[in-house]
């Protein structure tokens, strides 16, 4: 999902970025927040960015596919941290990942659309959703993983087909996704297992840790 | 002497690390060593698909002037050791408590 520099048009590369500033924006004011309320909270921010840095840089083989490619991490650390905080994590993520050969800077904000907000929001909404429907922990954070991941992929093949083939979005969209599910199918069932472990292993130990507020990040014990 | 976890988390790396390496094998032998990343390939295929667009490095790659085995196993060690510093300031005080 790392788009390069030199795909998207400007004006696309703007709009990204547009829809990208604001989530940030609430994101660092909930981590200034979230600081001061919990002394556990600055270690763990920390930890998942370095957490969220590997896990979407580090490609996986995928031999039925004959290619590889990476988990994004992101439903893991919304679960986590909560939500806006994860947007930060994966803006400075994808920043540092540029200098990998991963992304770009004008398709930042495209990238932090389609990894940092599609992916976190999908899969922690989806979290949330099926732990008030009473479906067991694992399960939620299971299918956040595998749904935040799987909807990653669907927004940068969008973004993709909006700004190289605007006479056939619809088309395209669906030509690119075909052409990223193959691969990114078994990994999003990778991200199931490892969102599970985490997760679970942490709501077993700390669970204070864990994003409590809907909308925030504050872990309050 | 290495508590449960440890010995846990210790077993899960080496199976992870087996399972990766089979499939990276497998997928070698499969693909006759190409392998690409699915994000370039879909990238440069929607680029053919318009006049004068590919992609382009505006910033210098690390990756570039050391290799991406060296750039991404330096990139891992250093985030090792921050996760692993953090997770036993987070989960160890509390057990030791």
């Amino acid at each position: 999902m790392h788009i390069s520099d030199g795909i998207l048009a400007p004006e696309w590369c703007l709009v990204w970025f547009a829809i990208a500033i604001p989530f940030i924006a609430v994101g660092v004011w909930q981590i200034k927040r979230g600081t001061k309320e919990n002394a556990s909270y600055l270690p763990m921010l920390a930890m998942m960015g370095a957490v969220v840095f590997v896990i979407s840089v580090w490609h996986i083989p995928v031999p039925v596919s004959g290619s590889c490619s990476h988990p994004i991490g992101t439903p893991m650390s919304a679960i986590i941290v909560g939500p806006f905080p994860t947007v930060v994590l994966g803006a400075i993520a994808l920043f540092f990942q540029a200098f990998f050969g991963h992304g770009g800077l004008t398709t930042l904000g495209a990238n932090v659309v389609s990894m940092g907000i599609v992916g976190t929001f999908s899969g922690y909404l989806l979290y949330v959703l099926l732990r008030k429907v009473n479906l067991p922990l694992w399960l939620a954070a299971g299918m956040a993983g595998f749904v935040g991941a799987v909807l990653c992929y669907l927004t940068t093949a969008l973004q993709l087909a909006l700004s190289l083939n605007p006479g056939s979005v619809l088309s395209h969209w669906a030509i690119y996704t075909v052409g990223y599910m193959p691969t990114q199918l078994p990994l999003a069932v990778a991200e199931f297992v490892f969102t599970v472990g985490i997760v679970q292993y942490i709501a077993d130990r700390r669970p204070d840790l864990l994003a409590k507020k809907l909308w925030g990040g504050v872990s309050s014990a | 002497m290495l508590d449960r976890f440890t010995k846990t988390a210790l077993v899960l790396l080496v199976v992870i690390t087996a399972i990766i390496l089979i499939i990276a094998y497998l997928g070698y032998i499969g693909d006759q060593g190409k392998m690409k990343g699915i994000g370039p390939i879909v990238e440069k295929h929607a680029a053919s698909t318009v006049a004068n667009v590919a992609p382009v490095s505006l910033v210098p790659a690390i990756t570039d002037l050391v290799g991406k085995f060296w750039g991404f196993t330096i990139a891992g060690i250093v985030a090792g050791f921050i996760v692993g510093y953090l997770w036993t300031g987070l989960f160890r005080r509390r057990e030791d408590a």
